[in-house]
């Protein structure tokens, strides 16, 4: 991935953001409990995980909802967005005459029309700093308010994990993001197949034995921690060894993201006890230059994330209705363009929602309007907390229960948008 | 109780090294090595002196930041923690270095971070550096009108009539007396109010080529009234006297009984164990609040303590510390000829993207030094990946690599290989003993056991050193 917005904003904040998230990641943990090391390694040996999958897709750098689900009907829209807005003319049916899809996530549209894919719109965050990096410490801490310093997700497995070395994986990066940072050791790694051991060929085999050995036979500290790295290693290595081409036809794009999704349906599909799945798509810091519907910024980024995502669906078939895929980004961006044909920093967003259980095929939430007078500070007012549409994930998709709520998003007052069924029995 | 030169030497520095062993025992034992590392303005450290030269930026002051670079330019940031990894490396006053990150992370300010781009080195040398090995009421009192802090936990915008409560909140649960000392949310704004007004000067704010950077005390934005936290109280009364509120207040939070319990916990963590026994930690705070909050006379009293003693094998090392030490281990010195920093940053950020950059911690309450936070596979893996650069000599610009064979094995080279996998393991892991089925593993990587063939002192040579470093034994701390 390319989590740092390259241009645009020319906010020297920009690229602290991508270097602090690398910076609030990998391990933390203060006074966290031990984890059961050796209990990890045992149940990633099993193979048979066939639970819920969440894969979280962080589009940072403040992806713009009114140009993703667009609300055409909406009279304001296209006054505030002369330069920049999707027409209505060539914006996809959503079934909902206030909304219509960007044309470049016409591959989604069989999922939209086969409910398997859902929007929230107008969803809102308790920070209304409008920073990168301080809207996305606290999108990803999830805890306004508190002294909690753990990641929400983090938080999640802590309380309904499976224990296993696959339990959470980051793909994209070699650390792992801050919604997932905290005692439940997460695993990131580039991609699969990268992840190996950098001694070459010659003598790698030769030294995965030899290693093998130096972490049996003792109780030193970091033994239990080497034998579970050896484990996932091996782990790795068996699962790309063993898989084909991407299935029913599936075409990934070409390009990191491709790469990185064609990875999380192998992880899937593999039933390592996989919960929790996060990836960065970066690059949505659009302050000029966001483009036409065709061939511009947002355009390109809206076609790389469709496809990657319509093949991603496909290439699971019916694993996919194990999955919720969820997009979130730390802010959406005002609703009036700027002089530079781009738009600045805002606040309320779209987020979707990809997947089985859905109350699929809508558009979610309540819309606030765009007149001036319903804004927040020239911005998209968030009338849904997107704590409560992660909430609706756990409860109604990850298994867990309303109480457990209390623990993942303290002080939250639970009002769910309705976007999933209720859970199965 | 009589101390142990390898247990000391791994707890207090970044690697034992020849040269390293050779100074303690020039110095007539690990008992004076260690009065000669307290009082570190005594020890020459002419290596460390002349890099340093190459990252001026490192110790530039705030308007020399602004006059140097562009607004919010990265090179003053990236150069302090470049300085950092040098000295780390390369200082001879080792547990001065040791100290600093403790206190570093303590006070954490992310580095790099946006905010502080022109003032974390002011931060580094005045407020950490100067006061590692003094007091910490001293330091805190310099913290208190740094302006990295200022800005990083938003101070520098707080005005007393709606206060930031973002420092007066850290300052009691990060850097003073902790979350279970019993303050309560009016302790919190009480404490943001005696700290309102104390900002930063910038061009917008009408800040000159003289002061951009540098502390601005704004009487106008200071709240007046009487503050109270916990046990601590000012009339306040006088709207130009805020610093001095302010500095009250810190130092009765530094003299506190909550906040010597937390440093002595956390300076037995960083030194004993990831649980200390209560027994040192209330021993710790008596010495410190004995010491009018001195960091020397609670050091010394950790290293003497048996607790100190029977900690043996406890601690493990963060990535960071194991890259380091790698790094010493296979003897990389500063090219007497060069001006570059390049090894250097990409030492550093090589361990940055390991998630554990020196100075790089997210958030304000610094890296956790526990076992358990850094025994992910990815993080293991990472640190293993390192440990072949290492001996790859991936970065090379402005930096001289011994050749490893002499490093490591000395001018009369073993042998056999079960000799040459003993001198290595003497080296690079001195004070423990491998498991017979251990040192068989490292034997086998090499071959059938018998005399030394052609590549086991060339080609393969770089492997094993990385297989010796990838075992548990090389992560003991």
């Amino acid at each position: 991935m390319n989590p740092t917005p390259e241009s645009g904003c020319g906010c020297a904040e920009d690229r602290t953001l991508s270097r602090r998230r690398f910076l609030t990641a990998a391990g933390l943990a203060g006074a966290a409990a031990l984890p059961m090391v050796s209990t990890r390694a045992a149940w990633a040996a099993s193979g048979s995980w066939s639970g819920p999958v969440l894969l979280v897709l962080s589009l940072r750098g403040g992806m713009d909802g009114l140009s993703t689900v667009v609300p055409v009907g909406d009279p304001d829209y296209a006054r505030k967005r002369p330069g920049i807005g999707v027409p209505a003319s060539v914006a996809l049916p959503t079934g909902d005459r206030m909304f219509g899809l960007h044309p470049k996530l016409a591959p989604l549209l069989p999922l939209w029309q086969s409910g398997r894919m859902a929007a929230v719109h107008a969803v809102g965050t308790p920070d209304g700093s409008r920073s990168h990096f301080q809207a996305t410490e606290e999108l990803e801490r999830a805890a306004p308010g508190t002294s909690v310093r753990t990641g929400w997700l983090d938080r999640v497995l802590a309380a309904a994990g499976t224990g296993t070395v696959y339990e959470s994986v980051h793909l994209g990066a070699g650390t792992v993001p801050a919604l997932l940072a905290g005692p439940a050791p997460a695993l990131a790694m580039n991609g699969l197949a990268g992840f190996a051991l950098e001694g070459g060929d010659w003598i790698t085999p030769q030294m995965t034995r030899a290693l093998r050995t130096l972490h049996a036979g003792t109780d030193l500290p970091t033994a239990a921690a080497g034998t579970m790295t050896l484990d996932a290693l091996a782990t790795a290595q068996s699962v790309v060894a063993g898989r084909g081409a991407p299935q029913n036809g599936a075409q990934y794009p070409s390009g990191d993201l491709g790469s990185v999704l064609a990875d999380a349906a192998t992880l899937v599909r593999s039933g390592l006890g996989l919960q929790a799945l996060t990836i960065d798509v970066g690059d949505w810091d659009m302050h000029n230059g966001l483009g036409d519907t065709d061939t511009g910024w947002m355009a390109t980024k809206l076609a790389e994330l469709a496809a990657g995502l319509a093949a991603f669906a496909a290439d699971l078939g019916p694993l996919f209705d194990r999955v919720t895929v969820l997009t979130i980004s730390e802010f959406g961006r005002r609703v009036a363009e700027n002089g530079s044909g781009g738009v600045d920093h805002g606040h309320g967003n779209a987020v979707l929602l990809l997947g089985g259980g859905l109350v699929g095929g809508r558009v979610h939430g309540t819309w606030p309007g765009l007149a001036d007078a319903a804004l927040d500070d020239g911005d998209l007012a968030g009338t849904t907390d997107y704590r409560n549409v992660l909430a609706e994930v756990l409860v109604k998709r990850m298994g867990l229960s309303t109480g457990q709520l209390g623990g993942v998003f303290p002080g939250l007052p639970v009002r769910l948008p309705g976007a999933f069924a209720a859970a199965a029995a | 109780m009589p101390l142990d030169t390898v247990h000391l030497l791994r707890r207090t520095t970044y690697g034992i090294t020849p040269e390293l062993l050779a100074d303690v025992a020039a110095v007539g034992g690990p008992g004076a090595w260690l009065e000669q590392q307290l009082a570190p303005q005594g020890v020459a450290d002419p290596v460390a002196d002349a890099v340093l030269a190459r990252f001026p930026l490192a110790v530039a002051d705030p308007p020399v930041c602004y006059g140097a670079m562009s607004n919010g330019a990265w090179d003053s940031m990236v150069q302090v923690v470049g300085a950092t990894v040098a000295r780390q490396l390369w200082s001879r006053r080792q547990l001065l270095e040791v100290m600093v990150d403790f206190w570093s992370n303590h006070l954490n300010i992310t580095c790099p971070s946006s905010e502080v781009w022109a003032t974390k080195a002011w931060d580094d040398v005045h407020v950490v550096r100067a006061n590692a090995l003094g007091s910490f009421a001293d330091m805190l009192a310099a913290s208190v009108t740094s302006p990295a802090m200022l800005l990083y936990l938003n101070n520098a915008e707080s005005q007393g009539r709606a206060p930031n409560e973002n420092y007066g909140r850290e300052l009691l649960e990060l850097h003073t007396v902790g979350i279970d000392a019993g303050y309560a949310q009016a302790d919190v704004v009480a404490a943001a109010r005696a700290l309102s007004g104390l900002s930063v000067w910038n061009p917008w704010n009408g800040g000159t080529a003289a002061t951009n950077g540098t502390f601005r005390y704004r009487a106008d934005w200071h709240w007046v009234g009487p503050v109270q936290v916990l046990g601590w109280q000012h009339p306040n009364a006088d709207r130009t006297a805020g610093v001095a509120v302010a500095r009250s207040l810190v130092r009765y939070l530094a003299g506190h009984p909550a906040t010597a319990a937390r440093i002595a916990r956390k300076l037995a963590v960083r030194f004993v164990s990831d649980d200390p026994p209560q027994s040192l930690v209330d021993a710790l705070a008596a010495a410190y609040l004995a010491g009018g909050t001195a960091v020397v006379p609670v050091l010394r009293a950790l290293f003497a303590s048996p607790e100190f003693a029977a900690s043996v094998g406890q601690k493990v090392r963060r990535p960071h510390e194991d890259w380091m030490a790698t790094l010493r281990a296979v003897g990389v010195a500063p090219d007497p000829t060069s001006s570059s920093r390049a090894a250097v940053e990409g030492w550093m950020w090589a361990v940055e993207d390991l998630g554990n950059g020196p100075l790089g911690w997210g958030q304000p309450d610094g890296y956790p030094d526990v076992a358990s936070a850094w025994s992910g596979a990815g993080t293991t893996l990472g640190r293993w990946n390192l440990h072949l650069a290492a001996v790859q000599q991936w970065w090379k610009d402005g930096v001289t690599y011994a050749g490893l064979a002499d490093r490591l094995l000395g001018a009369t080279k073993p042998t056999t290989r079960g000799a040459l996998v003993d001198a290595l393991c003497a080296r690079l892991l001195p004070g423990q003993t491998l498991t017979s089925a251990h040192r068989a593993a490292l034997v086998g990587f090499l071959g059938a056991d018998g005399p030394v063939r052609n590549g086991d002192l060339t080609w393969m040579l770089g492997p094993l050193v990385a297989v010796v470093l990838d075992s548990p034994y090389w992560s003991v701390r």
